[in-house]
């Protein structure tokens, strides 16, 4: 009897096997591979085509001598820890707008949503042009208080900040999901607290953002990680401006929006300097996975304050 | 305990046969296509089929369409071999390309690029097919085939050439109370303070000094003063007098009309470049350091301005600097995986000879490399082209420098720029920095 089982059991894992190996092929071609390539690669002085030179830690070295690393490390920090939570506001506010019962609601959110499915390159082209100094729309209504707004794209103290703009223009999905949570606390809550006398305000401080947290939390620790991988809108900008055929710096003016990814991008595609590619990546990736460590444990800890397991 | 070992022992086989499967782009791959290649090209002779050719360019829309004639040329001229052509300006796909066994036979490419493939050993040197031949290369215009040499080696055949000179406003100069362009930089900056309007605010409506592009401040408006970003030998030459000399006159511009202000028409200027909104289509630029494709630019694009051309400025000191720019080609390499050589340096001196040169020089608006199109009355006719060729004959050009850390260098230059004319360094202190920063850089 126990004999058969085992058989049974043989086979079914030997199905199962089967059935998962174009995922296993997969995952080991596209994931594994690559991943320990890069790993042997960032030991090598190699431009991706003629064979790879050993050079033990050189690249390494390098990573930690360029002060490029550390300024587009430092310009990612900035989108990770000063986007993310204006982010997060916006979307929260705008999913406190939403979930009121309100004539026209379903055309405010799919208004509010829009942006979302817009492609990026489409998306940050347009912004480009709202960034114009003369031309472009946000100037135009700086113009109307009597500011005169800046070039957005151009001067180093604004290009983060006008990111960062644009990343509010992006929040429709986060705002779907803070949106789910505001509907799933209870509405006995504010009937007792409304009783109590508590305004509004009171209201969204003590209720509404303890019974969202865990949600908010999450979307933070997405939204950090996704930072780590801030590239397209940061391309397409530099992109556009070295139409002055290389007049302008890699990474924006002073490289003050060169993100980690577009030096990576940069020195594997365009300096041919795979190895050291190889090793920021790495170093990218152990970055990210302390983060990821700390994160879970806070998300844990602000679940459980929440009651939540 | 047996179903953790198979379990392990099938992973294990997997992951070396992606592992092996994936593996061997190494070191031996060069003989690996030079053995393909002799094989392939055999095959087709035997066969009496035309050998196919593979070529892609970086030019899109109706440029390509021009390559693609030039294309269907050669196929015209000959039945040995067949090019098929591409449009690839993804660089990075054809850097994947040349990794994984799909290179092209032929690449178009600017020389910048071909030189940097050629420090990295990704195109074939054309010494041995030249001396074969006995092609001669005294066809091109000596800078031209300079432009693609690497340590007295040639890589790519030039197609055709790129130089900058300066474009005046008419109206402009003549409202400034100037009847002729100037010759150094000191005359230019008068003339520069006199013909720039601001409005009420501050705004600039009318730029004088030709700060925009970025792109020819740091090269153009630099070399007038005799400054070079690299000596001969291509080390970094940032910390010398001619450079210093033009970012202080570029400096006292700034400061005069305001760097915010000055800021904002770029930033308009550079969102508008070679639109209808274009600042010297919109007669908003006196100067324009620009390149030879200007005037069929504006003329289709109806601009009433009435511009004409001159070289760029030297300096009172040193006039000889007058019409010194940079110097670059378009270049037609073969790639040194290609497996048909032969057949790409057939194709390659066609399309970079009279006949298909021709073809693309007029198609694209670009100045030509092979000497013979100089006096070509159709290539005269193109609006601009005769004084860009007067200009081109003069062999003033400033060649990019053979450094494999161009791209990371130019960065660096174009950083310490930003920072100058934010105002946060002066000009010495930006570029004694950018010394430090460029002396590691090959």
């Amino acid at each position: 009897m126990k004999t058969k089982k085992s058989n049974r059991e043989r086979k079914e894992f030997l199905y199962g096997l089967l059935f998962a190996a174009p995922w296993i092929f997969g995952f080991l071609a596209f994931s594994v591979y690559p991943l320990l390539s890069s790993l042997y690669y960032s030991f090598t002085k190699f431009n991706a085509v003629t064979a790879p030179k050993w050079v033990g830690l050189q690249n390494f070295k390098d990573v930690f001598n360029d002060p490029l690393v550390w300024k587009s490390l430092l310009n990612t920090l900035f989108i990770a820890f000063v986007s993310t939570p204006i982010n997060l506001m916006v979307a929260l506010l705008l999913a406190c707008i939403v979930v009121k019962d309100f004539k026209g609601r379903g055309l405010v959110r799919t208004a509010f949503f829009l942006p979302s499915v817009i492609p990026m390159v489409a998306a940050t082209m347009v912004w480009i042009w709202m960034f114009d100094p003369t031309y472009g729309y946000i100037n135009n209504v700086l113009a109307l208080f009597g500011i005169k707004g800046p070039a957005w794209l151009l001067d180093a103290k604004y290009t983060k900040w006008a990111l960062v703009l644009m990343g509010t223009w992006n929040t429709g999905t986060t705002m779907l999901v803070c949106m789910a949570a505001l509907q799933s606390v209870p509405t006995s809550y504010y009937e007792s607290a409304e009783i109590d006398g508590a305004n509004a305000v009171k209201r969204f401080i003590y209720i509404t953002l303890p019974c969202v947290a865990h949600v908010i939390v999450y979307q933070a620790i997405l939204s950090i990680i996704n930072s780590f991988q801030y590239f397209q809108q940061v391309y397409i900008i530099v992109t556009a401006n070295s139409g002055v055929k290389g007049g302008s710096a890699a990474g924006g003016p002073e490289n003050s929006i060169l993100m980690y990814p577009l030096y990576i991008f940069h020195n594997a595609f365009t300096y041919l300097k795979m190895g050291k590619a190889s090793a920021m990546a790495w170093l990218l990736f152990i970055v990210v996975a302390i983060l990821t460590v700390i994160m879970t444990k806070v998300t844990k800890k602000v679940t459980e304050d929440a009651g939540g397991e | 305990m047996k179903r953790k070992l198979m379990s392990s022992m099938l992973t294990l086989t997997m992951a070396a046969a992606v592992l092996s499967g994936c593996g061997g782009s190494g070191s031996e791959k060069p003989a690996e296509t030079a053995a393909a290649a002799q094989g392939e090209s055999q095959a087709a002779e035997s066969t009496g089929e035309a050998e196919v050719i593979t070529f892609w360019y970086n030019n899109t829309g109706d440029e390509a369409k021009i390559y693609e004639e030039a294309v269907a040329a050669y196929n015209a001229s000959q039945s040995k071999y067949k090019v098929e052509g591409l449009s690839v300006t993804d660089g990075q796909k054809i850097i994947v390309a040349m990794s994984s066994d799909e290179a092209p036979d032929v690449i178009k490419h600017g020389n910048q690029t071909v030189i940097q493939y050629a420090k990295n050993g990704l195109i074939e040197p054309l010494d041995e097919y030249i001396a074969k031949e006995g092609f001669d290369t005294g066809i091109y215009s000596d800078q031209a085939v300079a432009a693609n040499e690497m340590e007295g080696e040639l890589y790519a055949l030039p197609l055709d050439a790129y130089t900058i000179q300066m474009y005046y406003n008419k109206t402009l100069l003549e409202e400034a109370g100037y009847s002729e362009p100037p010759k150094t930089m000191e005359e230019m900056y008068e003339m520069a303070v006199k013909a720039t309007k601001v409005d009420a605010n501050g705004n600039i409506e009318v730029l004088g000094y030709p700060l925009f592009p970025y792109a020819s401040a740091r090269q153009e408006l630099i070399y007038g003063f005799g400054g070079r970003w690299w000596d001969e030998n291509s080390k970094p030459t940032p910390n010398n007098q001619g450079i210093l000399d033009s970012l202080n006159m570029n400096i006292k511009f700034r400061n005069e009309f305001g760097g915010k202000e000055l800021d904002s028409f770029i930033g308009t200027a550079n969102t508008n470049r070679y639109t209808e909104q274009d600042m010297f289509f919109q007669g908003k630029q006196l100067f324009r350091l620009d390149g030879s494709w200007l005037p069929t630019m504006m003329k289709n694009f109806n601009s009433d301005v009435e511009w004409g051309i001159t070289l760029v400025p030297g300096t009172e000191a040193h006039p000889e600097n007058r019409g010194v720019s940079r110097f670059e080609t378009d270049s037609i390499a073969v790639t040194a995986m290609s497996k048909h050589k032969e057949g790409a340096w057939d194709f390659t001196k066609f399309l970079t000879g009279v006949e298909g040169a021709r073809i693309i020089d007029l198609g694209t608006g670009n100045l030509p490399a092979i000497k013979a199109l100089y006096d070509d009355p159709e290539i005269l006719a193109v609006p601009g082209f005769a004084e860009f060729i007067d200009a081109l004959k003069e062999e003033k050009g400033v060649q990019y420098p053979q450094m494999a850390d161009y791209d990371e260098y130019m960065n660096l230059v174009n950083a310490a720029l930003d920072t100058v004319y934010a105002g946060k360094q002066t000009p010495e202190e930006a570029l004694n920095d950018l010394a430090d920063q460029s002396a590691g850089l090959e």
